[in-house]
């Protein structure tokens, strides 16, 4: 590509590196400081940082529960989610009359967002009594497309030499999916995992219209409903703020690659 | 699996895999801070009272004020044993403040406590200190 | 030969399982997407409080909508103002990602650091920004004093004019990480010797830029325009937590509208109208796009 300087590079990127984190230092800053909130003109280095407004979120709102409430229903929309999408990723793979139509079906939905079925969908909840419990929360969200794309496209990426041989070896179908395809289908599993837990763990308007009871409440509720009763007075909010992200930016940073592989896999297939 | 050392023992590659890693030394340090907390949750708060001087005050009277909602209220108070200290057994909360008074001797500030867990036992490191007579 | 009659035939045997193992997806996706859009449809030309039996009003709810309903055309307009929005956010992550493709130490992290935002809760995204554009104590409002750009604080949520731009500054900080992923990836299917060969053609960086990049990034940018379109038209919690709607109904979306009819006006009919118009108009646009950037979603052919 011919020589160039590498310098305007890095500081164009560490430019767009500091935009991107500035939030963050700002937020944890303020977290274990308390400061900024009143004061102005703001302080870059916090003055006495105390872990104590992590020590208030605690016990201001029950956290426990609201967390407890936000794993439950992540764990219950994973597991569902990776079933139900390596099964149909897998169908998606053989040849079978009105494959075409379930391909149409399934790109169309993908068309349809969330936001545009909220009213029906809260309705139907309702009429299935599932309203304000964890399966109702996880229900819709027991299976997206890109996922079941991304197991497809991994299933077919199988050579069929291999399942051929199996199947000379005698193994019946069912056999051939549990034992030979789905070990070698493991990165696609991870991305699904990951990808399930990150939608369901932030979101927000799902439970809002889905919970009638402060109890059945996620993280995302809780963090909307403590701006509202704490108004911004402490360093509270912030360190509610960094709790919540901290599980989502720790698996980011965990399972970066697969991350990156089933958005880019996935969307593109698409 | 295509990065790593396939002549390690199965074990060893699937124990120091990140993802059982990094899980595991969560649940690790979270059984270990609750193991401290259920050991170190009496709700004791001990303390000493002393006068301007630096002297040991007896029969102040020390009260603990308990944060709720937007205030602090008192929600026991004891006396001061000879020797200045004092302790309250069933503090509840993770937010209080101590103050103490002797008629004739003076008051003290309230002097706030944050703590790292409700009812966390602890023990004043400074003297509340008694000044300005009556 | 005797064959046992209840035995099924293999091929049956097969068609069975893969029916079995689509038909919960299918239920799924029937249950929560298919049936609420025809429920919608069908609600739209109804009158209906939840007690009552359903009446049908034909074009009513429509007529209420275009020709009475000043907030509808207010998050109409907010709407397509956030989709035109949407190419900002994928030119500058365009640049970034052309940055951070060349070759440089580091450019992992560099990537690892501005992808950061996108798995973020958007709830706590909102807050951060709600507090980061306040008048008294913004961090934005500190740094345009400190650099003399104004000289007194701007109420970025408060004022009618600065609204919606803040909320779509804080979607596109968010949305920039995914976009640059999706074109970063775009940018290394592209086989190297393509600029090779135009190199010695004596074609400079810029029209190697304009001819081979940019015709060859189409699927990519077209991918990120949609998704990009479809997340931030549908960004509720970002707009009800940063601004509930803004001042007035400054940075009401038509999915904030929807949520506001159906859950705090229990006006279910006439929100599933306005969701009606909210879906066409979503294909509209993606249809538009799909046909600008040369139909089959952009796919380019590359021998």
């Amino acid at each position: 590509m011919g020589k160039y300087p590498r310098w305007p590079i890095h500081l164009a990127l560490l430019a767009a590196s500091f935009v991107m984190l500035v939030p963050f230092y700002w937020v944890l800053k303020t977290s274990i400081s308390g400061e900024n909130i009143f004061a102005y003109p703001p302080s870059i280095i916090p003055r006495d940082p105390n872990p104590f407004y992590y020590v208030d979120v605690w016990y201001a709102i029950p956290f426990a529960r609201f967390f407890l409430n936000s794993v439950v229903v992540s764990v219950i929309t994973i597991v569902a989610n990776v079933v139900l999408n390596a099964m149909a990723g897998y169908s998606l793979t053989q040849r079978f009359l009105g494959k075409s139509a379930v391909l149409m079906l399934f790109l169309s939905c993908m068309m349809i967002p969330f936001q545009t079925t909220i009213i029906p969908a809260y309705l139907i909840t309702g009429k299935l009594g599932l309203l304000d419990s964890y399966l109702g929360l996880a229900l819709p969200m027991f299976s997206t497309i890109i996922c079941i794309f991304v197991f497809k496209a991994s299933f077919d990426a199988i050579p069929r030499s291999l399942i051929d041989a199996a199947r000379i070896d005698g193994l019946s179908d069912w056999n051939i999916i549990w034992k030979v395809m789905m070990p070698l289908a493991k990165s696609a599993m991870a991305t699904n995992v990951i990808l399930s837990f990150i939608w369901s763990w932030n979101n927000f308007m799902w439970p809002l219209i889905a919970t009638r009871s402060a109890d059945m409440q996620t993280l995302p509720l809780g963090l909307a409903r403590f701006l509202s009763y704490q108004e911004d007075s402490t360093g509270a909010l912030y360190a509610f703020c960094i709790m919540v992200l901290a599980p989502g930016i720790l698996l980011f940073l965990l399972a970066q690659r697969e991350f990156v592989q089933g958005l880019t896999s996935g969307a593109a297939k698409g | 699996m295509n990065d790593e050392d396939i002549s390690r023992p199965k074990w060893k590659r699937w124990l120091l895999n990140r993802f059982v890693l990094v899980p595991a030394a969560l649940v690790l340090i979270t059984v270990g801070w609750n193991l401290w907390v259920v050991t170190h949750d009496h709700g004791i708060v001990e303390g000493r009272v002393v006068d301007a001087a630096g002297a040991p005050v007896e029969g102040a009277e020390v009260r603990l004020w308990v944060f709720n909602f937007a205030t602090f209220v008192v929600k026991a108070s004891t006396t001061t044993r000879p020797d200045g200290s004092f302790e309250f057994a069933d503090n509840p909360s993770h937010n209080i403040q101590v103050s103490a008074e002797k008629p004739g001797t003076g008051r003290s500030a309230r002097v706030p406590i944050r703590l790292y867990f409700a009812s966390e036992d602890f023990v004043l490191k400074d003297p509340l200190r008694l000044t300005d007579g009556s | 030969m005797r064959r046992p009659h209840f035995k099924l035939r293999k091929s049956t045997r097969k068609a069975v399982l893969i029916w079995s193992f689509l038909a919960p997806s299918l239920l799924i996706f029937f249950l929560y997407r298919i049936l609420p859009l025809g429920w919608n449809v069908l609600l739209s030309f109804q009158a209906w409080s939840p007690m009552k039996p359903a009446v049908f009003i034909g074009l009513e709810n429509y007529q209420e909508m275009l020709f009475e309903d000043e907030v509808f055309w207010q998050a109409l307009w907010n709407t397509i103002g956030i989709i035109g929005s949407a190419p900002i956010g994928i030119a500058i992550a365009l640049g970034l990602a052309l940055l951070v493709n060349s070759d440089i130490r580091g450019r992992d992290i560099y990537r690892t650091l501005i992808f950061l935002s996108y798995p973020l809760m958007t709830v706590a995204v909102a807050i951060i920004w709600r507090w980061m554009f306040d008048e008294r104590v913004g961090l934005i409002n500190y740094v345009a004093r400190m650099l003399d750009l104004v000289d007194k604080p701007i109420p970025f949520l408060n004022s009618f004019t600065w609204a919606l731009p803040s909320v779509i500054a804080a979607n596109i900080w968010q949305m920039l990480g995914f976009y640059m992923i999706i074109i970063l990836t775009g940018l290394q299917n592209i086989p190297g010797n393509l600029y090779e060969a135009a190199a010695i053609d004596g074609a400079n960086a810029f029209r190697r830029f304009l001819r081979i990049t940019l015709p060859l990034l189409k699927p990519s940018i077209f991918l990120c325009f949609v998704i990009g379109m479809l997340n931030s038209v549908t960004s509720f919690d970002l707009v009800y937590v940063m601004t509930a709607g803004g001042p007035g109904h400054a940075t009401e979306i038509l999915v904030t509208y929807i949520y506001k009819l159906g859950f705090t006006q229990t006006r279910f009919d006439y929100a599933a109208a306005v969701t009606v118009v909210f879906f066409l108009l979503l294909l509209g646009v993606t249809f538009t796009a799909n046909r600008l950037s040369g139909g089959n979603a952009g796919a380019v052919e590359i021998d």
